[in-house]
């Protein structure tokens, strides 16, 4: 058999420039997906299984059912194109160009602070589409933002990269290189789960002179350790948890026990899982699926709305099956442990959320960096921006309010008019 | 329906499912990979193209359907407690030896009963020189063409006793054991509940041990803390080091989420491919697997009677259960295999049981049945020889004319 892969990559017109971009599904991916959905098999399942063994067969047969007959891809897809999208090319450092696909929705404040949002996995671009609207509305009392939401290569309507070790320092690049190309040599960033690390990253690497500033709602801390941070290691012995934080790290062990099979797997053989999840919508829809249930806060999801979920990595560019290479290629790179032991000096704001994977003590994640901002949550959970766009953006704009700890971190972007 | 007595079984998948597996491999998406990528990010798509155009095109289970019903198999229930009848599926092949011992062969995961197919004539074989076996190769509840088991809890405690009260219906009323992967916990768990009633001995080339202490095994740890690894078992701890780092996935996701996986297994051929390529090529000693004989093995698990998905619980179960430490006095024989996955320094394999025999290979991993059966029979008979170790323990039957 000669025939080339499914995902095979076109060959990338480099133009250096900005293009429009729409989301335009060809109609035999549609016709595909819904031949594959009417010869679907289903598992049985244990009685009363609930979710102890994962996602539940009567959940997975009403979506099923609801792909099959009822949702409509074409209406999803044109909500989603209201929303300013482009392409455009990014060298990056050893691997060639790579089209990177993103939103890019300024405010009418023409000195609004430009900020970067970065989703992680099984996250996308759209991640933002709450906050989108919250976040560039101008007002006189809050400042304001020009939106960059970009699909991280490999996911949404990225190219992915062809070589191996693409790792955080290549997310970082490309991240920091679309907003130069955009005009912003100076910018803030947001981001929680994949999109925390690579925040870090940015900090890390581009911190003080074009990252300003960050803000994450996620953060996978430990126990500060004696060597990296001595002062916050011999409080946390001392003080003592509240209650809230007690019930976090409970809930953390839970998490640390039942829900990372998926990071074992995918961190060592994403190739062998990338065959079921790029062949069965079934089995991508159960794989993402868990995750929005399991990860929040009660978020009273819609058939509609996982099924937009999904289909975006169905339908994505580069298929579902490259975008989680991330975790494998990150690990083997090792870049995770200095990324935590070393602390960050640029200016951090985090948001806790109750139901977050990782819910540690405030003191823990003080050792994360230059913590300039705190804010504490009643609900809400692993997708922050998703099931709590209010709260979350609340907190970015006290961050950067006239009077917030980051006011004017960016020279003549002040947020307001 | 309840079945009381033995039906005899002949593999017969209806075309409809046949049909079905045609319409899914037509529609087949396969993901990109990475330039250069070889194994290190799982099976290579080379590889799997070769496999899924080999199996719409090629791959004849009819044929392969009929080489499994060579083997005498048949069906009985079996009742295990507090868990209902379950119907269980077995190959049964006497020897011509009127007196062969009783053997019950248990497979693992990704196994199932045809593993036994090369060792089975090897060991029902009649010759003045070395025991002979009656085999019993069962399929798991779960497995193969057994039932699935619907009910919460089903651990190896259950396991142990569909396949004691198997080999009870059978009219065995002692007989041995060999297991590897789940079939050596499982005869682990046999050693421990009817050693010295029904279980008389067992085998494993699965010898994956915990290190002695000094309070449970005193002279085990005082020897394996003054002799010094052989070469064969620093590679061996070696391989097992890899595997922690990197072959451990799976594991992680069928012991606490297989339905969520179980969604991929029992929808997408070519997901239920991949998955258990990947351990038929990494877990083996450079075995040179023919295509259809991989098929054959993954067509199994596609067209098994409780479907692929039911297969990877037993991981979620056996983690959730309280982990016991069986230790029976029975004879208990090992083979080690240099590819096999468990490695531990052979000063620790007496705390899995009481080890009277023990055979290292050159060659080899953890199918061994299907990788090297002249060496697992002749480890067997061995065993069980005249002069061997556990000669004669099973009343009446020697295993000799």
């Amino acid at each position: 058999m000669t025939e080339p892969s499914d995902f095979t990559r076109h060959p990338i017109m480099a133009n250096g420039y900005e293009q429009p971009f729409s989301i335009t599904v060809p109609p035999e991916d549609l016709e595909l997906l819904r031949k594959k959905l009417e010869v679907v098999t289903f598992p049985d399942e244990i009685e009363h299984a609930d979710w102890d063994y994962g996602v539940p067969l009567a959940h997975m047969k009403r979506l099923v059912a609801h792909w099959k007959d009822g949702f409509d891809w074409r209406k999803a897809e044109g909500k989603i194109n209201a929303f300013p999208q482009f392409t455009r090319d990014i060298d990056v450092d050893g691997f060639g160009t790579l089209n990177i696909h993103y939103v890019h929705q300024r405010s009418a404040v023409e000195n609004a602070i430009p900020l970067l949002f970065i989703h992680g996995w099984p996250g996308h671009f759209m991640e933002a589409r709450k906050i989108i609207p919250l976040l560039t509305a101008s007002s006189p009392d809050q400042p304001s933002f020009h939106v960059i939401a970009p699909s991280l290569p490999g996911f949404g309507f990225s190219e992915a990269p062809k070589q191996k070790g693409f790792a955080l320092t290549q997310y970082a690049e490309v991240a920091h290189k679309l907003m130069l190309a955009l005009g912003y040599p100076e910018y803030v960033v947001q981001g929680g789960d994949w999109g925390y690390t690579i925040s870090r990253k940015l900090t890390f690497m581009y911190g003080g002179k074009s990252v300003k500033a960050w803000h994450s709602n996620f953060a996978p801390v430990l126990f500060p350790s004696f060597w990296s941070n001595p002062f916050l290691f011999l409080a946390a012995l001392v003080t003592p948890w509240t209650p809230a934080e007690r019930a976090g790290l409970e809930h953390t062990k839970l998490f640390g026990e039942n829900e990372m099979g998926y990071i074992k797997l995918q961190s060592t053989r994403p190739q062998t899982l990338g065959y079921a999840l790029a062949d069965s919508p079934v089995a991508l829809l159960a794989w993402i699926y868990e995750k929005l249930m399991r990860w929040t806060d009660e978020y009273p999801w819609e058939d509609d709305e996982v099924l937009t979920w999904v289909s975006l990595y169905w339908f994505s560019r580069a298929g579902p099956a490259a975008s989680v290479r991330i975790y494998c290629e990150t690990m083997r790179a090792g870049e995770l442990k200095s990324l935590t032991a070393n602390r960050s000096s640029v200016p951090l704001g985090f948001s806790f959320f109750p139901k977050e994977n990782f819910v540690v003590p405030k003191l823990w994640t003080r050792a994360l960096g230059n913590v300039i901002y705190e804010s504490e949550h009643e609900r809400g959970g692993h997708f922050a921006a998703h099931e709590r766009p209010e709260d979350l953006v609340s907190d970015v704009r006290q961050m950067f309010a006239k009077d917030g700890p980051a006011h004017g971190i960016v020279p003549g972007k002040s947020g307001y008019a | 329906m309840a079945q009381d007595a033995e039906q005899p079984f002949k593999l017969n998948v209806p075309d409809a499912d046949l049909e079905l597996l045609r319409k899914k491999l037509d529609l087949v998406r396969l993901p990109d990979e990475l330039d250069e990528a070889g194994r290190d990010y799982g099976v290579p798509l080379a590889d799997m193209r070769r496999l899924v155009a080999r199996w719409k095109d090629g791959f004849d289970w009819r044929k392969a359907e009929a080489e499994i019903n060579v083997f005498p198999q048949f069906t009985r229930d079996i009742e295990v407690d507090g868990f209902g009848s379950l119907n269980i599926h077995y190959i049964h092949q006497k020897s011509s030896v009127e007196n062969a011992v009783p053997l019950l062969f248990v497979h693992g995961w990704p196994g199932h009963f045809m593993e036994a197919q090369k060792i089975i004539p090897l060991l029902t074989t009649q010759s003045s020189d070395h025991p002979s076996f009656h085999v019993v190769a069962l399929s798991l509840p779960n497995f193969g063409f057994s039932e699935a088991c619907k009910k919460k809890g089903f651990a190896l405690e259950q396991y142990a006793e569909v396949g004691n009260k198997l080999m009870l219906a059978l009219g065995y009323t002692e007989f041995v054991v060999q297991g590897g992967d789940w079939g050596r916990y499982i005869g682990q768990r046999l050693a421990y509940a009817y050693g010295n009633k029904s279980v008389k001995a067992w085998h494993t080339n699965y010898p994956r041990a915990n290190p002695p202490t000094l309070r449970s095994n005193p002279l085990s740890y005082i020897t394996s803390i003054v002799t010094p690894t052989t070469a064969f078992e620093r590679a061996g701890i070696e391989r097992g080091k890899w595997f922690q780092k990197y072959g451990r996935g799976y594991f992680e996701e069928q012991s606490t989420r297989p339905q969520t996986l179980g969604y991929s297994l029992a929808d997408s051929p070519v997901g239920l491919l991949a998955w258990i390529y990947e351990k038929l090529v990494e877990w083996t000693d450079e075995y040179p697997w023919e295509d259809d004989e991989v098929l054959t093995w993954v067509s199994i698990y596609w067209f098994s009677r409780a479907g692929p998905a039911a297969s990877v619980r037993i991981y979620c179960e056996r983690v959730r259960a309280e982990y016991h430490d069986w230790w029976s006095p029975i004879p208990l024989g090992i083979s080690f295999f240099p590819k096999e996955l468990g490695a531990v320094p052979g000063t620790w394999v007496r705390t899995i049981g009481n080890v009277v025999q023990k055979s290292v290979h050159e060659h080899g991993g953890h199918f061994a049945s299907h990788e090297r059966p002249e060496d697992l029979a002749g480890d067997l008979r061995k065993m069980f020889a005249k002069g061997g170790p556990a000669f004669g323990v099973v009343s009446g039957k020697s295993g000799y004319a």
